[in-house]
């Protein structure tokens, strides 16, 4: 933490675009933070019907009304309101669906390179057993309480249901192992093929391009952002996930991890205590490199109008305006502006960051 | 080499099986099959002349030869508080009756009687009956309590002749129905075994024989859906990859150039402001930049042109082809110029600090010689494989491109079948899209084997 907090105060110091950078983001944070607050003539869906494609600049001479400063779109819709409101929505959206899939990765991901394929052991009877308990886990955790709220239940019968899922499954796995010791084939110790498992994973999820995936899993789910960030959460995980099991992998090598292991202590303070403060800086970089596309990514599904709603105020929605009125540049220039200044403040960011690890190395 | 390209193609089998099977068995768990928003319209039009029973039976219909109304999977677990039967309840709407109704009640068959002695009754009203009792109806279908179950089957009792409700057994199975408690039945799961006769045996006995089913939009064969799309998307990439690549090779050798330094200071970073452009923003701006009457306007806006003429020789085709694909494919070119251009660029320069690049400057071959007779050649071979892991990109662009521009190909295909749930279709193109990243694996892999004799011996 203390090391990544040097490299940025030396950054601060030594590079005037990670500066900039940095200050355009904390400017676009503290204007999305403090929009409501803001003196904004316009709300991001209030219709001007009587000032339709508006151009920025040249302003109607109406003197009851408030001047729309960067123009209106094609329902009268105010740019400037759209613009600013489209900013905090793709940060709500994009920053804890990042925030969520780092930790996903970073938790995968270390588990993966710390144990490999051959140092985590257990009983080939527990490992047969534990994947039949995940049937009743499945039918009482994930497929009773989906019926249970369709059909409206109440807070007790979620609560059945889930102390019958920790039951039915312990017992199970129990009950099982016991009686898979007897058997010679399963009475042995195997190796759980943590590393193994984890590339499969992110293999068979990467056959597929990205945006083909939302594209198809969108049409599946109902168009809601709950709905819409689980799907991302499920699909950029892979990135950080593949970036710290190659950093564990390296960090397993290094003298000062080897005597940690020797002086044997447990896997969770090896894991925590000595190879999490390495892994920040990377998982940092992943992240906001991960941030800025998910911007991309979350305007072009509102620009496609595909996996959100027609009411959700966002960038890609303002840019797709304009395909009804080609004439309209203001449309695709101000909020593409913004998008696109904001993907490169992030780049920068992280350029300089992963520049500055690489040195230290 | 045989055997290594067997071995790679019998691996990718399982990861092609577990996708296409996940997609297809995800999107069948959708409620509200294809078709049933058709059904739902309950006004029948002042020019059609359909009324709703004859809608439900075409429905049911479609649904026959659709295999719709088979059960999804070889086996299903369900909960016990719902009836067996569940699945072969048609239209939906029904279906979350009946669902309602045993759940409430906790009896199964009692539920099932229920509903069906309902239906029945209803079935043999006459109109006048049917406005006397429409009321009692609706409260039957959306009641919350048995209270209100109670009191509108007495009031439908008091309404209608009784030889209709002896005839329905409708009385006593609504009894048999309130007599019943919700208890913890639904606790239990119920398990049941369909055999082969189900949707998802015969998606898979009809992929493996090569068949991907019908669209559900117009009955017409996956197959041929695709292959209508996929030329005009493979042209695009193809000439597009082709084009950006000559391009970030050109590029790269002007920046590793000795004389080359005003170069990398004003490339570079135009490149990476490039490269935070997304894709449908720069597709936007150069629409309305150059094909728009507001602007410029070089380029015909949209679509492929379909006024052409018959007569027109193969040179005239390629010519107004061209005219409707150049603003496409310079917009793919340019959102995957700076990937490309920066891994070339470090590809060549990681090559240009190599001591047999300093002997062939010592011999005094010109600088252009020694770019491209000895740097190129070896700079080359990291990039072929990044041409395949280069792929999703490209695949998304299309996409995005596509749908921008009008053009009918497999990404626009997507958007339209993700738009109108048109699961067959979408399947498909999940299956083509994966096949055929896997051969460009391959291929990268054989291109990669043929180019570095090292490798070829160790693969074998």
């Amino acid at each position: 933490m203390k090391n990544l907090w040097h490299i940025a105060h030396d950054l601060w110091q030594a590079a005037p675009a990670f500066r900039l950078a940095l200050l355009y983001l904390a400017l676009l944070t503290a204007v999305a933070l403090a929009l409501p607050w803001l003196p904004l003539a316009y709300g991001p869906n209030e219709l001007d019907l009587e000032q339709i494609y508006q151009a920025p600049f040249e302003w109607g001479a109406d003197a009851g009304k408030a001047r729309h400063w960067l123009g209106t779109d094609g329902l009268g819709r105010d740019v400037l309101a759209n613009t600013l409101y489209g900013a905090r929505t793709a940060f709500a959206i994009s920053l804890p669906v990042m925030a969520i899939a780092s930790l996903i990765g970073l938790t995968l991901g270390a588990m993966a390179g710390l144990y490999g394929n051959r140092r985590l052991q257990m009983g080939r009877a527990l490992l047969a057993a534990l994947l039949f308990g995940l049937i009743p886990i499945a039918y009482y955790g994930i497929y009773l309480p989906a019926l249970l709220s369709s059909q409206g239940a109440t807070y007790a019968d979620f609560i059945l249901t889930s102390i019958v899922a920790v039951l039915v499954s312990l017992v199970l796995v129990f009950v099982l192992t016991t009686l898979f010791r007897r058997l010679p084939l399963l009475n042995k110790k195997t190796f759980f093929p943590t590393d193994e498992l984890l590339l499969r994973l992110i293999e068979v999820q990467t056959s597929i391009p990205r945006l083909v995936l939302i594209l198809v899993l969108a049409a599946i789910v109902p168009p809601t952002l709950p709905a819409l960030s689980v799907l991302l959460v499920l699909t950029f995980w892979t990135g950080t996930a593949r970036l710290v099991r190659a950093e564990m992998l390296r960090i397993r090598e290094l003298p000062f991890f080897e005597a940690a292991t020797s002086l044997g202590f447990t896997q969770r303070r090896l894991l925590v205590r000595h190879a999490l403060p390495h892994l920040l800086g990377p998982v940092l970089v992943a992240f906001s490199f991960g941030l800025a596309g998910l911007l991309m990514l979350e305007s072009t599904l509102s620009f496609l109008n595909i996996g959100v709603s027609t009411d959700l105020v966002s960038w890609g929605r303002m840019i797709a305006g304009i395909r009804t009125n080609t004439a309209a540049w203001w449309l695709v220039v101000i909020p593409g502006a913004l998008l696109s200044l904001t993907v490169l403040a992030l780049q920068t960011c992280s350029y300089y960051v992963l520049r500055s690890l690489q040195n230290k190395k | 080499m045989a055997s290594f390209v067997f071995r790679r193609l019998l691996l990718a089998i399982p990861t092609l099986w577990f996708i296409a099977s996940a997609i297809f068995l995800l999107s069948k768990l959708m409620p509200g099959a294809f078709g049933s928003a058709y059904l739902a319209q309950q006004e029948a039009g002042y020019f059609s002349r359909s009324d709703a029973a004859s809608r439900e039976h075409s429905y049911r219909q479609f649904l026959k030869t659709t295999g719709q109304d088979l059960p999804l999977f070889y086996f299903s677990i369900t909960s016990a508080a719902l009836p067996d039967t569940l699945h072969r309840v048609f239209p939906e709407r029904d279906r979350a009756f009946l669902a309602k109704l045993s759940w409430q009640y906790g009896d199964p068959d009692a539920a099932t009687r229920f509903f069906r002695s309902t239906k029945t009754l209803e079935a043999s009203l006459s109109e006048t009956e049917r406005l006397q009792v429409q009321e009692q109806l609706y409260t039957i279908y959306s009641h919350k309590d048995a209270a209100e179950l109670e009191q509108a089957t007495a009031g439908i009792a008091d309404q209608l002749s009784t030889t209709k409700l002896l005839e329905s057994h409708f009385l006593e199975s609504s009894a048999q129905l309130l007599a019943s408690s919700p208890g913890y039945t639904y606790l239990f799961p119920s398990v049941q075994w369909h055999g082969s006769q189900n949707q998802y045996h015969r998606w898979l006995s009809g992929l493996l024989k090569g068949s991907l089913g019908t669209s559900l939009r117009d009955g017409r064969p996956v197959a041929t859906v695709l292959g209508e799309a996929i030329g005009n998307t493979w042209w695009l990439l193809l000439v597009s990859v082709l084009l950006a690549t000559l391009l970030a090779m050109e590029l790269a050798i002007l920046m590793v150039r000795r004389s080359g330094r005003i170069w990398r200071s004003t490339l570079l970073p135009s490149l990476f402001l490039l490269d935070s452009i997304p894709l449908f923003v720069l597709a936007m701006l150069l629409l309305v930049l150059l094909a728009s009457p507001a602007f410029l306007q070089l380029f015909p806006v949209y679509g492929m042109g379909y006024y052409s003429a018959y007569d027109q020789n193969w040179l005239e085709q390629l010519g107004q082809w061209l005219q409707f694909m150049a603003l496409p494919m310079i917009c793919l070119v340019l959102a995957n110029l700076p990937y490309l251009t920066n891994q070339f660029y470090q590809a060549v320069v990681a090559v240009a600090g190599q001591d047999y690049i300093r002997t062939a400057r010592a011999k005094g071959l010109s600088e252009h010689r020694v770019i491209r007779g000895h740097m190129l050649r070896n700079a080359l071979l990291p990039v072929i494989t990044l041409l395949s892991d280069f792929l999703p990109a490209l695949v998304a662009g299309a996409v995005i491109i596509e749908t921008i521009f009008a053009i009918p190909g497999v990404g626009r295909l997507l958007i339209d079948a993700v738009l109108a749930r048109d699961y067959p279709i979408i399947v498909g193109i999940v299956v083509i899209v994966a096949v055929f990243r896997l051969l460009s694996h391959l291929v990268s892999d054989l291109l990669y084997a043929l180019a570095d004799p090292r490798i070829r011996t160790h693969a074998t």
